[in-house]
């Protein structure tokens, strides 16, 4: 019996409810009304759909049957299992283990490319395989790298060459082939891959877009205050433990660079005890060139240039023995430099007026300290190598991507501070950091401040500043300069740092022509000078003659003064003509075969110093170099690290004749460039620079480039005479293991010691020189001189460049 | 008895789809069919012939949702009124019944808190259909000519569907209108970021609308999607879908899986196994751990569910896999999502029965596992909502024979009658309360008898349950399951 105003009681969960079955159950009409008693459960579908005809029909032939009828379920789309060739593509049988599987996390990702070749990438293989063996893993690796390089826009061929460990050939056509199937792909990706979303919001609404990250703020709890300041501790805590990191990183290279120092002065006394060089005659013949490079050169060369060669022939044998005590020295770290044999040297060294004396000191110190534990002065602090992308930095194509390998500086500050620090010389110093007092040689004046820079095709120009000093400086006579400017060599790149306030007084606001002509000699004020052309005795003669033609064209392989010669010769945008640079050549080779032939005739006294040699081949360090840089830019690193001692020592050849001893025509390098790298690096030899710099970057991939590069240029430095062959090579492998190379390879790192080596082996081993045509030279042999040319014209520059690996 | 009494809401059969055709534009009248454009462009709703289960020629009323044009041939892509959008097709011209088309009325444009009866979520209405107008007199021909041009006419009429403020689909269902607050002003925002559904469907557009991919090929198997799913998009316009049975990377071509599978040695999924009875296995998969699987499951999984978001990463998810062994490996038969930490006490996030192992016990099998664990984790747990058509049928046979199995084994102590509360059942299960009532209910097992309530197990019910019982075969083995449930909440952020 219904009864209508009765109202059940809710349905409570914890209480008990009796089970009536079969023919206990009362009669249900009793209780048809309560339904409604019990609230109605959502089914939890959507409504729409709840309403769907063949969902309703199932339900309800459910609830009329109790199980389900065939015909009445929700009919979905059909699907077939019959892949008849399932057997055939799922090869191989697997065995259900006894144990369950277990995974581990690192197993899952194997290093197998994610590109899958389809069969148009078949036919070419086919096609490729006719010429060379590819195989379709191999291939696959190779898209596999290239798509991942590339973004929105496509690796460049250089770039594809770098990523790809394969033969040229190979990658040009492979590239060639991908370049023209991703433009045909209709995809962002020849990788099919989910469309990912963009951090503008843009994609908000994309349905192709999917797993979007979830972004959430960093949850603090929020009735701990403290949490913002407890995060920024941790902040703190983090930068300084990268700082550690990189301090520790920076001790480990310097372990590495002491150990590769002793290594190579091992070498050199291997070398020379099998050239039987017991008196150090060799040597010093290298070294003397070498160190008249270094900035911190053999501190004997003060003042007067004449002393300095006659220390030269006094110190042949202390030399030898300082470049051993230097390798002990490195292991005692930090010792006082006073201790060394070269008193001599120091005495000189602090003669000069007091206020330079600690400056002096503390380059010397610097020398053996391979600017390690300076972190004060080296104040560019390496950004975390890896430090992960989390911050929202916009997409687009124009965002910074961190390379990786790629250690990033952060901004310097310094310079601005050093601005302020001395209102006196402010004018002037900003001046400096961009325009550099700077004299020619052809006119033979000073121009005032100015500021080389390299403009298109190499050419150097020379922006000009004008200052209210102006009038002062243009009576600045080069040759007041010129008289001490061997004293410049031994500038501290710290000057700018340890200026007094004593070198301040004498600078008035316009200063006098003799007050800078003071802050030059005690550089505090750099000025940029050509360096002064040498001649050796017995070259004189001949080098004189040829004096107009040389300087114009020695500017190519030599520093900044010649191209600033240049410059003055023809005009700003003047650049050199091809005709010029071909004299250069064959005058090079000339040089080389000079300087050959006085060692010659000191080992072996039956050489004429005139070899008749074919001017085709003589055009060789150069055009070599151009030639194997054509080709691959490890090339160019490889000769040129051969190749560099041979300009070196014919500029030095000439330099030679006045007696004096510029260092690259630089009076003051250092001048703005406050960090040791920059400072080492202009002072060694450019083209060991940029050599070391492109075996850096180049790496462990190139190595075997570098043999056969070596095998060609070292053979071609040298003049085509099989009886001084060999000496020629030992001769090379002297000069590549001189100081300044050591000095290069302390300041960077791993690979350039390695190329060293493999010059030496490749050196010593007897090879049969490639030849190459002189007609070689060209317009794209010149351009391929332009890393060379940056290297050399790198030497003024505040910062050179570099990648640290 | 039970038949007449359903609980059910909106349970009459046609009755939806009646209204609909009630409040849709009128039945073809003559002038109609010869409309401005004489054209059948998105929007209109016709007959269109269609085999059903048994076979037979019918003509159920449908709406174009899209027009194509296959060399020279133009496809429709219809949707059946009524019938769920896994069945939506593209067809041609033969199957429409033009006599009795009916254009999309520009003026009788409802406001949109009206509802849009009847329609499907989604659908190009109206908006879509004044959007085409307005380009139609400029360009003769509206309907597209390549099947490269349906994106972008796809795109200019979701970004009309996204305008439009308020676009909600309505049911014709009185009341809970509390559904659309959070989006009524129409601004699309990024969705909720738990969960694995979406039941806010204001955001749909033409293009999640449609089926995009043709064919999927997993293993023997040749798979007909049933609804959009955001593979890469230059993939939409092969013919077949390559998969590999293991990883599930897909490819282009049957090349790019035969390479593939070179350099794929995966012969089961990338998890670790936490159940083995027989041949079938679970794997757990850490949607964190390993995303490329997941997601690419996930990209599988969106073809057979409508509800299911992508929008998010997979990492709070874990995902098991259900296989069934054979000498080639471990085959994929269907999974389930799980939140790590669910704040509605959701042990299922998203559950799939692959279509060429359904109907054979899996999805119950399935459920079961998901309930299994819930029972070492020592909780209840429910399926995320909304739950699907097959999704609710499954469930609620799950915990029908699930409830049925316990009221049916208590025997009653010492002549007293068996008794049991509905919070024990849950316990037992792991079967969250509401979800229990709601069986009882469903079964109309509930009633209320002098002054309380009491279960009613009546013979049809019993008979029916022994004989499902009877062809349940598959059933989770709780000894053959090694789980330890992780606290999650304490691992930071999953």
């Amino acid at each position: 019996m219904s009864k209508l105003s009765f109202r059940a009681r809710a349905l409570d969960a914890a209480k008990p409810l009796p089970i009536y079955r079969g023919k206990d159950m009362p009669d249900l009409n009793d209780c048809v009304s309560i339904n409604r008693a019990v609230p109605q459960m959502p089914t939890g579908m959507e409504k729409e759909e709840e309403s769907e005809h063949h969902l309703q029909r199932a339900i309800s032939a459910q609830q009329v049957f109790r199980e389900k009828k065939e015909s009445m379920v929700i009919p979905v789309p059909e699907a077939e299992s019959n892949v008849n060739y399932y057997n055939r593509l799922y090869k191989g049988e697997f065995k259900q283990p006894k144990q369950f599987i277990h995974i581990q996390p690192f197993n899952l990702d194997n290093e197998q490319p994610d590109y899958d070749m389809d069969s148009e990438d078949e036919t070419l293989l086919n096609r490729l395989n006719r010429k060379m063996e590819i195989k379709p893993l191999q291939f696959e690796i190779m898209i596999d790298r290239l798509e991942k390089a590339s973004s929105n826009q496509l690796v460049t061929l250089q770039e594809a060459k770098l990523l790809l460990n394969e033969d040229d050939y190979l990658i040009k056509a492979v590239y060639d082939y991908w370049v023209r199937k991703r433009k045909n792909c209709r995809g962002p990706s020849l990788i099919p891959q989910i469309k990912q979303e963009k951090r503008d919001g843009s994609t908000n609404n994309d349905p192709y877009v999917a797993f979007r990250r979830r972004t959430e703020k960093m949850q603090t709890r929020k009735n701990r205050k403290n949490d913002e300041a407890s995060y920024e501790k941790m902040l703190k805590l983090r930068r300084e433990f990268s700082r550690a990191i990189t301090i520790l990183e920076m001790i480990k290279r310097r372990e590495k660079t002491k150990r590769e120092l002793l290594h190579l002065t091992l070498e050199v006394v291997e070398k020379r005890y099998h050239l039987g060089d017991y008196g150090g005659e060799i040597l010093n013949e290298v070294k003397i060139n070498r160190s008249e490079k270094e900035l911190y050169a053999t501190p004997a060369t003060l003042h007067n240039g004449n002393h300095h060669k006659a220390q030269e022939c006094k110190t042949k044998h202390p030399h030898h023995l300082s470049l051993k005590e230097e390798a002990s020295d490195v292991v005692r770290q930090k010792k006082k430099y006073p201790k060394k044999p070269k008193a001599e040297a120091l005495i000189t060294s602090q003669q000069p007026t007091p206020e330079t004396l600690p400056v002096i000191n503390k380059s010397d110190i610097k020398q053996y300290d391979f600017h390690s534990s300076d972190e004060d002065e080296f104040p560019q602090v390496l950004s975390p190598v890896s430090e992960p992308e989390e911050e929202n930095d916009p997409d687009g194509p124009c965002a910074f991507r961190r390379r990786a390998g790629c250690q990033y500086y952060a901004p310097r500050l310094d310079q601005a501070n050093h601005t302020c620090e001395n209102s006196e010389l402010a004018d002037l110093d900003k001046l400096r950091y961009r325009h550099c007092l700077t004299t020619l040689t052809v006119p033979r004046r000073c121009i005032g401040f100015a500021r080389r820079r390299i403009g298109r095709g190499g050419r150097v120009i020379m922006d000009r500043i004008s200052t209210e000093h102006d009038p002062v400086l243009k009576q600045i006579d080069p040759e007041m300069l010129n008289s001490f400017s061997s004293s410049s060599q031994t500038i501290d790149f710290s000057s700018n740092f340890s200026r007094t306030n004593a070198s301040s007084k004498h600078c008035e606001n316009r200063l006098s022509l003799s007050e800078i002509l003071s802050n030059i000699r005690s550089c505090r004020l750099q000025c940029f000078q050509p360096r002064l052309l040498n001649l050796q005795d017995s070259d004189s003669e001949e080098c004189t003659s040829r004096k107009p033609g040389q300087t114009v064209n020695n500017k190519r392989v030599s520093a900044a003064s010649l191209a600033l010669l240049n410059t003055s010769k023809n005009g700003i945008s003047g650049g050199i003509t091809e005709e010029q640079f071909q004299t250069h050549q064959q005058q090079l080779v000339q040089m080389q075969r000079q300087q050959l032939a006085q060692l010659q005739q000191k080992q072996q006294s039956q050489h004429s110093s005139q070899q008749t040699h074919p001017k085709a081949q003589g055009s060789s360090t150069s055009d070599c170099m151009s030639k194997t840089l054509d080709s691959a830019s490890a090339h160019f690193a490889a000769s040129a690290v051969v190749s560099a001692p041979v300009p070196s020592r014919s500029e030095v050849a000439k330099e030679q004749n006045t007696g004096h001893n510029n260092i690259n025509g630089v009076v003051q390098p250092s001048g703005t460039s406050k960090t040791l790298y920059s400072t080492n690096m202009a002072l060694s030899s450019s083209p060991g620079i940029s050599a070391v710099q492109l075996v850096r970057t180049v790496g462990h991939t190139t190595t075997n480039h570098l043999i056969p590069a070596l095998c060609t240029s070292s053979p071609q430095t040298l003049p085509m005479n099989n009886s001084c062959l060999t000496n020629a090579v030992h001769l090379n492998n002297v000069s590549v293991v001189s100081p300044v190379n050591v000095h290069i390879n302390t300041r960077t790192s791993a690979p350039s010691p390695t190329a060293l080596k493999l010059a030496t082996v490749a050196a010593s081993m007897d090879r049969v020189p490639k030849v190459t045509p002189s007609s070689a030279i060209s317009s794209i042999a010149r351009e391929n001189h332009e890393p060379e040319r940056l290297g050399l014209n790198g030497i003024a520059e505040t910062t050179v460049a570099m990648e640290v690996t | 008895m039970a038949e007449v009494v359903s609980p059910v809401p909106g349970a009459g059969r046609r009755e939806p789809g009646e209204v609909g055709r009630a409040r849709g534009p009128p039945v073809a009248d003559p002038g109609a069919a010869l409309s401005p454009q004489g054209e059948i462009i998105e929007g209109c709703r016709l007959p269109v012939l269609r085999r059903n289960q048994d076979n037979e020629d019918e003509w159920p009323l449908a709406e174009i949702l899209s027009v194509k044009d296959i060399s020279g041939r133009k496809l429709f892509y219809v949707h059946y009124i009524d019938f769920n959008k896994r069945l939506d097709e593209w067809v041609t011209h033969e199957r429409l019944d033009l006599k009795k088309i009916q254009f999309p009325k520009k003026e009788a444009k409802t406001p949109t808190k009206n509802g849009l009866p009847g329609s499907r979520p989604g659908s190009p209405e109206r908006e879509v259909k004044r959007k085409v107008e307005v380009v139609s007199p400029a360009t003769p021909v509206p309907s597209e000519t390549a099947p490269a041009s349906v994106f972008p006419q796809n795109g200019a009429a979701r970004r009309a569907m996204a305008a439009q403020p308020g676009r909600k689909r309505k049911s014709n269902c009185l009341g809970t209108d509390e559904d659309s607050q959070d989006s009524s002003d129409g601004i699309p925002s990024a969705p909720r970021m738990t969960g694995s559904l979406v039941s806010d469907r204001s955001h749909d557009d033409i293009v999640t609308r449609m089926k995009n991919i043709e064919c999927i090929e997993l293993g023997r198997h040749r798979l007909k999607p049933w609804y959009f799913s955001p593979y890469p998009q230059e993939l939409t316009t092969l013919p077949v879908l390559y998969l590999c049975e293991f990883c599930l990377k897909y490819g282009r071509s049957l090349k790019c899986l035969q390479r593939h599978l070179t350099k794929c040695d995966l012969r089961h999924p990338p998890g670790n196994e936490i159940y083995r009875k027989g041949t079938i296995s679970f794997f757990e998969i850490d949607g964190r751990k390993n995303k490329s699987y997941s997601q690419n499951l996930c990209l599988l999984a969106k073809c057979f569910l409508d509800h299911k978001t992508l929008y998010y990463d997979t990492d709070p998810f874990l995902f098991y896999v259900m296989t069934e062994y054979d000498c080639k490996g471990f085959h994929i038969v269907g999974y389930f999502s799980k939140e790590k930490e669910s704040t509605e006490d959701y042990n299922v996030a998203c559950i799939l029965t692959l279509p060429p192992y359904q109907r054979r016990g899996y999805g119950k099998l399935l459920i079961e596992f998901s309930y299994e664990l819930s029972k070492v984790e020592g909780k209840t747990g429910t399926p995320e909502k909304p739950l699907s058509d097959l999704g609710l049928l499954s469930y609620r046979s799950y915990w029908s024979q699930t409830i049925l199995e316990i009221l049916m084994g208590l025997k009653s102590e010492s002549g007293e009658r068996p008794q049991i509360t509905i919070n024990e059942i849950s316990e037992i299960t792991s079967i969250k309360k509401e979800d229990v009532i709601s069986t009882l209910q469903y079964l109309n097992l509930i009633n209320y008898y002098k002054g309380q309530y009491i279960l009613t197990l009546s013979e049809d019910i019993v008979d029916g349950h022994e004989r499902a019982m009877l062809k349940r075969l598959l059933r989770i083995d709780s000894k053959c399951l090694h789980f330890t449930p992780k606290d999650w909440s304490k691992r930071g952020k999953w």
